[in-house]
């Protein structure tokens, strides 16, 4: 080896693999972070403010990326994606390809740290719920958009929004078994959100469970229940149909067991998080396995590990926040570090 | 209603009202509440839930909808088997449960118009044709009319087998064995008339 | 998630089959003879040959969910009605979601039973027959979506901007995998309106259940029937249907011979015309006025018929 100063690949920029760049760089070493889109930043870009706290995103995005571009040995590589990965004993040989042009060139990579990442389940199966068929049915990051657009004083104010929750989670009919953990949060954040902007609206979310462990997220939901008078309905929908224009949800409250329909402008469900098709793909590049939803399996005794010189971090290992996705960043790195400084 | 002591909740599950095992997986149920907010019923007379009938089962409290008139109600529309996120047959369930009420003698008279049609088809091999000659003939006119046989083509074969069939599996057995003297009251879990939104337009 | 929920129509039908066991409904032969006669003329204007059996029976779902019959009886009624089209070697067609639901799901707990299946075998076998699960259950309605290009080929009475609803019913679309359309949603019908050229129409209680099943119809029409089908007719009317089609005599017996009771009851002036899906594709197909027998039904289709240009006059036969 020598003294060629070791290279780790971060695939993917988004918190998780922005973070784990910075401090691989930090550290010492090289880092050359691809990201598949003209922008940094993956999903958190879509975002219109955060939980616990109510905070823009957009300024912790600018700081970290600010904070990536000041390291010298870190190299980013927009509109750029992996094209292909060869063993060379030691690590892999990275072929990367860009998007637009479609020219390649190889890098060395003595580690990889995967971060490509979550998206959102197709819920277009769902025709109970109408998306697909009602255009004022939209999935949640449909949403932040328009959540943005009314930040700035835009779009047309709603009377009434009723978010769905568990769509295509913890649904072993159509959908995934498992929880997808972050939506109890962003989606109090968004009837939050409504009624900051509109305070006469009605918004009502229809829930089995909220699950707010974390610090400070229990009491970010009961401020958007008994401060933002946000309704909280425990029943999952049956269906969601449409008359004179406007939407009708029908659902039973369990918790006085009666059925109740409620109208509204606007539905948005809160999709179930799987990982993208490509995390597959990659895992399979880098020894990497995954599991039966295409979430990478972690090693048995280091959660971000995936294989002998592959670590992962955020979303695809598993739906998280935005923090723990700077956390598993810097864990991986950490490991990223360890294995270098070992050898 | 006296509170429920910790002994007092039956632990064998749910196997005294699954008794042909149709439904086994009751206990997936995550109260959700889809199904009582598409069921028909439910919408009409709220007193009537399938999702508190689950809840109820699982706890052994079945008592008190053997003796409801509210699981008569169901229609069979199966709009819950189809929503439950767990597949949880509960059309089967609902059958289970009205075979338990009419062992106990309870709902006998929602029991008995189709003890008489059964024991018709017995023997006609068919269900619902009309007893009543004039029934027939007019059926009969109208299939003539249109090019069909005045009476759907069933062989003798067929008919007599059926019958052999209620011999034979104690169908018959069944029908014969419950008669009015059996029948104990039913009556509504709860009042009538909580309906939460108004027919027709408005509210 | 495991088998697929809903399946393209060339995966569920691969093959259109020359020839099919034709389900005899008891209902559907009692109350709407006319559209078995769609059934078995629109089979043979597409080419397939409709086989029916003297020896099959009524298929017993009926009174099992009313509670008349015990499963143990619908098991071996089921074993039999399907060892006798196992004989002729052919997958059964039935015309009514009721025999379809409940062949189907007996037939399904049959063979993922091995208990249940033996006694029904033990039972059936004392008959002569046995039941070994080759035939395929279907219900005509995938028949016809499958085959709706050649539908929409042979149309001869275009049904010129008729306003049609789908009244799908409950037993089809509740199945759990293998069926073409989401449950959710269903738009395979409307799809096959608009081959035929008539107009679909989606209004808000499209679908609510007929309210007939398990016999409610008899012991609850008053009480819980009849304001469950009031709503949905006042939504049809309000959405300006001029004819709902349903794939079940049941569902037909109900919303068709219903009407003049609800009307008396709410006071209203409902006259939509409920007729079978096969007997909509006769028409367009163009069979004889006559032989789609809609003197069966009580709610008249005079308005429809002059509206394609079909008089009293004019009807052949």
């Amino acid at each position: 080896m020598g003294n060629r100063t070791k290279t780790a690949v971060v695939i993917g920029a988004g918190p998780a693999g922005i973070e784990a760049a910075i401090r691989i760089s930090q550290a010492g070493f090289n880092s050359i972070i691809v990201e598949k889109e003209p922008e940094l930043g993956g999903t958190l870009k879509q975002l219109c403010s955060s939980f616990p706290r109510w905070e823009d995103p957009r300024e912790l995005l600018d700081r970290k990326i600010l904070e990536l571009q000041s390291c010298p040995a870190a190299s980013i590589r927009k509109n750029t994606v992996v094209a292909e990965a060869t063993s060379n004993g030691s690590g892999y040989v990275v072929k990367l390809s860009e998007v637009r042009t479609g020219k390649t060139d190889e890098v060395i990579a003595d580690a990889v740290v995967l971060a490509t990442g979550f998206e959102l389940m197709d819920i277009s199966i769902y025709g109970e719920y109408g998306y697909g068929i009602y255009p004022e049915v939209v999935h949640a990051l449909e949403f932040e958009a328009t959540l943005k657009e009314w930040k700035r004083g835009k779009g047309k104010p709603p009377k009434g929004v009723a978010i769905i929750k568990c769509v295509g989670s913890r649904d072993r009919s159509k959908g995934n078994p498992y929880c997808s953990k972050i939506c109890c949060m962003y989606s109090a954040k968004q009837a939050g959100l409504v009624k900051e902007f509109f305070p006469d609206a009605k918004v009502y979310v229809f829930y089995m469970d909220y699950r707010a462990a974390g610090r400070q997220y229990e009491e970010f939901v009961r401020e958007v229940i008994e401060q933002r008078h946000v309704r909280y309905v425990r029943g999952r929908p049956a269906k969601v149909l449409c008359e004179d224009g406007r939407l009708l949800v029908r659902a039973e409250d369990t918790l006085i067991g009666l059925p109740v329909e409620v109208v509204v402008d606007i539905v948005v469900l809160a999709p179930a998080v799987v990982p993208r098709p490509s995390t597959r793909r990659l895992a399979e590049m880098f020894g990497a396995s995954t599991d039966e939803y295409g979430f990478i399996e972690p090693e048995p005794f280091n959660p971000v590990q995936a294989s002998a010189r592959t670590f992962f971090a955020g979303g695809c290992g598993f739906a998280v926040e935005t923090p723990l996705a700077l956390q598993q960043g810097a864990a991986a790195a950490a490991n990223v570090i360890a294995l270098f400084n070992l050898e | 209603m006296p509170r429920e002591k910790q002994r007092d909740l039956k632990q064998d599950l749910y196997s005294r009202v699954d008794v042909y095992k149709l439904v086994p997986n009751l206990e997936t149920c995550l109260q959700c509440g889809k199904c009582a907010g598409v069921c028909p019923v439910a919408n009409l007379s709220p007193s009537y839930n399938p999702r508190v009938v689950i809840n109820d089962i699982l706890r052994g409290r079945e008592d008190r909808w053997l003796k409801s008139e509210e699981i008569w109600r169901c229609f069979w529309c199966a709009n819950c088997y189809t929503m439950c996120p767990m597949d949880i047959p509960y059309p089967m369930l609902m059958m289970q449960i009205r075979y338990l009420a009419i062992e106990k003698g309870y709902g006998l008279k929602y029991f008995f118009p189709f003890q008489r049609f059964a024991m018709r088809a017995m023997d006609d091999g068919l269900t619902f044709a009309p007893a009543s000659p004039k029934g027939r003939e007019k059926i009969g006119r109208i299939r003539e009319d249109i090019g069909l046989s005045p009476w759907p083509e069933i062989s003798e074969k067929a008919r007599e087998e059926y019958k052999a069939l209620f011999a034979m599996t104690g169908a018959a057995d069944f029908l014969a064995s419950i008669s009015e003297e059996d029948e104990k009251p039913v009556h509504l879990m709860y009042l009538e008339g909580r309906i939460t939104r108004a027919r027709g337009k408005g509210n | 998630m495991q088998e697929a929920r809903v399946i393209r129509p060339e995966e569920r039908i691969r093959d259109i089959p020359e020839r099919v066991f034709l389900f005899r409904s008891c209902t559907g032969s009692i109350e709407y003879p006319g559209t078995e006669n769609a059934v078995k003329e629109t089979l043979k204007a597409l080419g397939v040959e409709a086989v029916m059996d003297p020896d099959q029976t009524c298929c017993s779902g009926y009174l099992l969910t009313c509670s008349a019959h015990k499963p143990e009886l619908s098991l071996a009624v089921t074993a039999r009605n399907l060892a006798i089209v196992e004989k002729k070697d052919l997958d059964v067609y039935t015309f009514c979601n009721g025999c379809f639901g409940y062949i189907s799901e007996l037939a399904h707990i049959l063979l993922h039973n091995p208990a249940y299946l033996d006694m029904a075998n033990g039972v059936v076998g004392k008959l002569g027959y046995k039941f070994e699960g080759k035939p395929k259950v279907f219900h005509v309605q995938e028949l016809w979506y499958r085959m709706k290009d050649t539908i929409s080929d042979k149309v001869v009475r275009p049904l010129a901007g008729l306003r049609v609803a789908a009244h799908n019913g409950c037993h089809y679309v509740a199945r759990q995998y293998g069926i073409l359309d989401d449950g959710g949603y269903p738009t395979f019908h409307e799809e096959l309106f608009a081959a035929m050229g008539a107009e679909p129409v989606f209004y808000k209680e499209r679908q609510l259940c007929c309210g007939y099943a398990v016999g409610r119809g008899f012991t609850h029409k008053e009480e819980m029937v009849q304001p469950h089908l009031y709503k949905k007719l006042k939504s049809a009317e309000q959405a300006g249907v001029e004819l709902i089609t349903t794939v079940c005599p049941g569902c037909n017996v109900a919303l068709d011979r219903e009407q003049p009771n609800i009307n008396r009851r709410y006071g209203e002036a409902f006259k939509i015309p409920v007729i079978d899906l096969s007997q909509l594709i006769g028409l367009a197909l163009g069979m004889p006025i006559r032989k789609l027998g809609f003197a069966a039904n009580t709610t008249p289709l005079n308005g429809v018929l002059e509206k394609l240009g079909i008089g009293k006059e004019t009807a052949d036969g």
